[in-house]
């Protein structure tokens, strides 16, 4: 994916996942890597539950319109999200989704991924909050939609004091996620 | 000011690049332009503008203020504005409508001010986290009586940044408030943003003065002489009609006088005040006049109908008021269709056709359901029209 | 110079006569106001008197120093802008019952709450006078008005009471009758260091006098008088005995509590001294 000069990506879940702030560190790292980007957000009312979902556009030239027209990498930890947001995935798009979370995974004709993000995280670290974290790395190690590098340094960038180990070894699980921990279909 | 460029690239990608959320870059670009006094209330979806506001006015010794209401805010502001400060606040609909009367005196007392409103979709509380450009004639008409208006309207992180710098060099140059207009997604977005723009579009030392009494030599002869709390002629300051001393006046000819210079000292400077951007210049048969996220909708679908062969040009407007009757008249006379796309039900649309109807057709094409435009959506307006053109 | 003459200097001699009526207790108190003003040796650059709108607050287009006649209610809210931005003002807020407790009410608490270095000083006419004798909040029940032609069922705001709950740190109530008292209440509420409210009883005999007996001035000036008792008399007195009574004096004074402006100081310096350690936003 890292090729791509025009690439949409949403990422999907409910609120207190941390889903907002998974677009915001992807388009960090992706400024990083010297590229355009747009970075939107939808959510509910509530600061807990409700849905929530975050827009990244990246691209070799400037972006004009700034929201989804399609998706091309849809990430969500949310059965509803996947539900919700499996339609608008290109022919050419990839699913990834928390395995555990999204229980009734919607078809998609495409490349699907699942992987029990949460449940990592948490044998990980004992932390769920640290599961947006683990599942970016994830991502990326899969798509190369940016440099792990990059990746790096907007988590550094980004982490509330304190808790910069936990995002670290969550980071370094998912980057390092090995081929079998991948439950793939349709491929 | 270098300081400000130092926290501007906390979020710093390069040298060159930086991803900044749109009410980020705008209390940036107002702390740039030397704003130092901010009292505000929050409201979704522009507290950001606040917050970014409450970490940095202190530590370059400005004054921010969290008051009771909207109201208070931007009567703290006046206040401020009226000791020679630049202040500024920010809000949304709802509190938009309570500064209205407010709005009303900084205009009349001249008093150099900012306003920005980040829009929801209203009327009421509306949805707070949706798009939407209901409030422009709000923002010219909102507050009671004849008076004259800057509006401004942002449609990207840069523009937050540039035009909150605009609409302070406004405001303080005609002795004015000025208002910029945001949709909730220019302000809650996040954008790649270059910081050669913030080199490009800072303001010399040139254009600013910040003594308090301090009128551009320009403006001598326009602006009435300003009343400054804390000058030696301990000045009277008042919203009853007054004449240049600043004491109230009900003489019929100082009353008419007053008004209509506080009307010319803007309409005479439009070709400073209107800011916009053709593109595709003298190419097209249907003209997209479009600001705000809609301008980006327009672009984008440029690029469209070029490839699907449709004659389009775009007129990006980044100043609603003044109206910008210069180059809407001139686009009207070389184009077949003037297509104006927004996020209300055609507010802006019937100022455009009021200024161009002798010359070319105007289509509103309003959208209200808290999305945006999409390209596709403008596009098969324009083929719509340009067809219904070719079967007449 | 005499006194008067000084007072004089003081005034735009050029837009007086002033527009209040005969027996209008307003004028009194604004001269008390300014007499106050001269004992202090204010400097007119630096003295900004704010008015919103109302008979009382027109006392700003007289007084011959930095004014502001704001709009209607929101006088302490530019007070509180002016004071914030330049600190070394003295700034006086001069407005009405209606002005003041009804459309402003809410600045009112808010300012009492921040306990900023402002001095409010609240003509209590218990009426709207400019807008021809319309009822106000501290208008006492049973009394009429042009809006409340069968007397007026609402209670009234003591106005002291809330000012003193929300936090004000000098807080004083005088008549009109005894404008010497009031005079020196309103210098010390401008020395005070913190939020000062002075609640100034006058009578309006246009609006509210000819509804509401007694009718003339002079007899609205002894009611309010025959009223009045001390805080030293009110201390010793039942709460029975209170009943319909006046207690002039200063009721609340508190030079301990941090003043906002102070408070803000002091954050700047701290923000600013510590700039090179604070963590990020």
């Amino acid at each position: 994916m890292a090729q791509r000069s025009f690439l949409e990506v949403r990422f999907g879940g409910s609120g207190g996942q941390g889903v907002i702030l998974m677009g915001v560190i992807l388009a960090m790292a992706a400024a990083r890597d010297h590229r355009y980007v747009v970075q939107t957000q939808s959510y509910g009312p509530e600061a807990r539950g409700g849905y929530s979902r975050s827009d990244v556009i990246i691209s070799d030239s400037q972006i004009d319109y700034p929201e989804l027209q399609g998706i091309d990498l849809l990430v969500v930890l949310s059965q509803a999200a996947a539900d919700h947001y499996v339609g608008l995935l290109r022919a050419t798009g990839v699913f990834v989704f928390d395995a555990e979370r999204v229980a009734s995974p919607p078809r998609f004709r495409g490349p699907s991924y699942g992987v029990p993000f949460v449940r990592l995280a948490v044998e990980e670290t004992g932390r769920e909050q640290v599961a947006n974290v683990l599942t970016l790395g994830a991502v990326v190690a899969l798509t190369g939609v940016v440099s792990a590098q990059s990746l790096r340094q907007a988590v550094a960038d980004v982490v509330p004091k304190g808790t910069e180990e936990w995002n670290e070894r969550a980071l370094s699980r998912g980057l390092a996620l090995r081929a079998e921990e991948w439950l793939r279909s349709n491929a | 000011m270098e300081r400000w460029h130092y926290h501007a690239l906390q979020e710093a990608i390069d040298s060159s690049t930086l991803l900044v959320q749109g009410n980020r870059a705008c209390a940036l670009g107002a702390l740039d332009a030397g704003v130092r006094f901010f009292a505000g209330y929050p409201i979704t979806p522009s507290s950001e503008i606040m917050e970014t506001m409450a970490y940095e006015l202190p530590r370059v010794g400005g004054v921010f203020l969290q008051m009771e209401d909207e109201i208070a805010s931007i009567c703290a502001c006046i206040g401020a504005a009226l000791t020679g400060t630049l202040a500024m606040t920010a809000t949304s609909g709802p509190g938009f409508s309570l500064m209205q009367e407010a709005i009303g005196y900084a205009t009349m007392v001249e008093a150099p001010l900012v306003i920005v409103n980040v829009m929801r979709v209203g009327p009421s509380t509306g949805r707070p986290t949706a798009p939407s450009q209901g409030d422009v004639m709000q923002a010219r008409w909102g507050t009671h009586g004849d008076h004259p208006a800057v509006v401004l309207a942002a449609s990207n992180v840069a523009d937050m940044y540039r035009l909150t710098m605009a609409a302070v060099r406004f405001a303080q140059r005609f002795r004015t408030p000025a208002i910029l207009l945001a949709d909730e997604v220019v302000g809650h977005m996040r954008e790649s943003f270059s910081t050669e723009l913030i080199g490009r579009y800072r303001l010399t030392s040139g254009d600013f003065d910040f003594t308090p009494s301090y009128v551009h030599p320009e403006m001598v002869r326009e602006v009435h002489p300003p009343h400054v709390l804390g000058s030696k002629t301990h000045p009277h300051v008042t919203g009853l009609m007054h004449d240049e001393t600043g004491f109230p006046t009900d003489d019929p000819a100082k009353s008419d006088q007053f008004l209509r210079q506080l009307h010319d000292k803007i309409g005479n400077h439009r070709d400073e005040l209107c800011l916009y951007d053709v593109k595709n210049e003298g190419k097209g048969r249907v003209c997209i006049v479009a600001y705000g996220s809609c301008a980006r909708s327009a672009r984008a679908a440029l690029r469209l109908a070029e490839q699907e062969g449709l004659p389009v040009e775009v007129l990006h407007l980044y100043t609603l008021f003044p109206l910008p009757v210069e180059i809407i008249q001139e686009v009207a006379r070389r184009v077949e269709f003037m297509l104006v796309p927004e996020l209300n039900l055609g507010q802006y649309a019937r100022e455009i056709r009021k200024m161009a109807e002798n010359w070319t057709t105007v289509i509103s094409m309003g959208k209200v359901d808290g999305t945006l435009l999409t390209p596709r959506e403008i596009v098969d307006r324009v083929a719509e029209l340009i067809g219904k053109y070719e079967s007449v | 110079m005499s006194e008067r003459l000084a007072i004089e200097e003081l005034l735009h001699a050029e837009h007086l006569p002033h527009l209040w009526c005969p027996g209008c207790g307003i004028g009194m108190v604004t001269g008390a106001f300014l007499r106050a003003v001269l004992a202090l040796g204010l400097r007119r650059e630096e003295t900004v008197v704010v008015g919103g709108i109302g008979c009382s607050s027109r006392a700003v287009g007289y007084i011959d120093v930095g004014t502001v006649h704001a709009i209607h209610g929101r006088a302490l809210a530019f007070a509180t802008g002016i004071k914030m931005a330049r600190p070394e003002f003295t700034v006086v807020v001069i407005t009405g019952d209606g002005d003041g407790a009804a459309i402003g009410g809410n600045h009112l608490i808010h300012a009492c709450r921040r306990n900023i270095d402002l001095t409010c000083i609240l003509f209590n006419n218990r009426v709207y006078g400019m807008t021809g004798g319309q009822l106000s909040p501290t208008m006492e029940a049973g009394r009429r008005a042009s809006t409340a032609p069968y007397g007026q069922t609402e209670p009234a705001f003591d106005l002291c009471e809330l000012a003193r709950a929300a936090g004000a740190t000098f807080v004083a109530r005088g008549i009109a009758a005894e404008v010497r008292a009031l005079e020196k209440m309103i210098r010390q509420g401008i020395e005070h260091r913190g939020f000062s409210f002075i609640e100034a009883l006058v009578p309006c005999p246009t609006e509210y006098g000819r509804r509401n007996p007694p009718a003339g001035a002079v007899d609205m000036l002894l009611s309010d008088k025959a009223r009045a008792v001390s805080v030293s008399e009110a201390a010793a007195m039942s709460q029975q005995e209170l009943q319909g009574k006046i207690v002039t004096g200063i009721l609340h004074h508190d030079s301990d509590k941090s003043e906002f402006q102070a408070g803000y100081a002091e954050l700047v310096a701290r923000v600013q001294g510590n700039r090179g350690t604070l963590g990020g936003n």
